[in-house]
């Protein structure tokens, strides 16, 4: 069910990244092997998106970047529960990047502080 | 004839009504139940950017939709992203990618998005009167069974450029009829054949097939979309 539904979200990417105010246009969803490392500010699962913050470190300092997510009700069905993802864990991101190359990108999936993925 | 004669006729035939109408019932499918995308057994995750046919649009309704792409394109904008549901056809062909649920009632079948918790009614008693129906994305849906087939005719649609896949006019009428199907490993399809009349935008019908799969044991969960707007109102009342 999790990976079916993981691979739903990658392919019908579309109505997952139904975001308010956001656009799926700025990603560059064709690089699907990113990952980023960072100590969750915020994790907020919504729908049509979810809101993360991570503060992350890298060759260009350390500093908070926002990251868009797949909806509430797609990380539930994954796998992802209340609690899971907390302020101050340290997770990683698959997230397709930002077409610009600025800061920021799509996550497509989480693996959160304890090892699960979603 | 005698009094207990027309009596007993009139039973016999009463209960003769009464077991066609049962036989009819019977033969009428039952579609309540949680369903999701259909894939075939074995077959692999749909592509994403498959090319598609050219639509048979007319010079003015292009337009429309070209100067509408030409507007969200470029941003990748799209109703859901700002809390707005599908609306037909493309609610009932997809609903991306999210379940449905359909309660079946004999005068009335409801059809629950678990996108953005849209919500289709089919009507299958007598017809509203015209004055009591305006325009809607999802349209007004009036149903009838012919044997184990659902008619359904949608009329009463806003024009909508939005559409992913089928724009339409607010003249657009939509045909659906549905079949349920079990597969030789016992789950349930079923199956919508679309047909899409709208003279105003396109110079001949538009068919579409759309498959749901029956998925036992699956809930539809509440689609709240608008709470994080709510919040930032909130935050925002609560800096000044």
């Amino acid at each position: 069910m999790k990976s079916s539904l993981v691979i739903a979200c990658a392919t019908l990417l579309a109505p997952c990244l139904a975001a308010a105010h956001h656009s799926a246009a700025r990603f560059d969803l064709a690089i699907r092997d990113r990952m980023v490392a960072g100590i969750v500010k915020e994790f907020k699962p919504a729908n049509p998106h979810t809101k993360i913050v991570l503060e992350i470190t890298d060759e260009k300092g350390t500093r908070d970047v926002e990251f868009e997510g797949h909806s509430l009700n797609n990380y539930y069905r994954a796998g992802w529960r209340e609690g899971m993802v907390n302020v101050g864990d340290k997770i990683t991101l698959n997230a397709a990047p930002t077409k610009d190359g600025s800061d920021g990108g799509y996550a497509l999936g989480v693996i959160a502080a304890n090892g699960t993925r979603f | 004839m005698r009094p207990s004669t027309v009596v007993a006729k009139l039973g016999a035939a009463l209960l003769g009504l009464c077991v066609a109408g049962a036989a009819l019932a019977a033969e009428r499918p039952d579609f309540t139940g949680v369903w999701g995308n259909y894939r075939a057994p074995g077959a692999g995750a749909p592509q994403r950017g498959a090319a598609q046919a050219a639509l048979p649009l007319r010079a003015e309704a292009k337009a429309k939709v070209d100067a509408y792409h030409a507007l969200v394109d470029p941003s990748g904008d799209t109703p859901g992203g700002f809390c707005l549901g599908t609306g037909m056809p493309g609610s009932m062909l997809g609903s991306g990618g999210y379940p449905m649920e359909i309660v079946q009632h004999d005068n009335m079948i409801l059809v629950v998005f678990e996108a953005h918790a849209e919500i289709r009614r089919i009507y299958l008693g007598a017809r509203h009167d015209e004055a009591d129906l305006f325009p809607d994305r999802n349209g007004y849906s009036h149903g009838r069974w012919e044997g184990d087939k659902l008619i359904v005719e949608t009329t009463h649609l806003k024009e909508a450029v939005d559409q992913a896949r089928y724009p339409h006019s607010d003249q657009a009428t939509i045909v659906e009829e549905y079949t349920l199907a079990t597969n030789d490993d016992g789950s349930k399809v079923l199956t919508s054949k679309m047909t899409l009349t709208d003279p105003k935008f396109y110079t001949q019908p538009i068919t579409a097939e759309k498959k749901w799969q029956y998925q036992p044991g699956v809930r539809l969960l509440p689609y709240e979309c608008d709470e994080p707007t709510w919040e930032e109102h909130l935050e925002g009342l609560r800096q000044h």
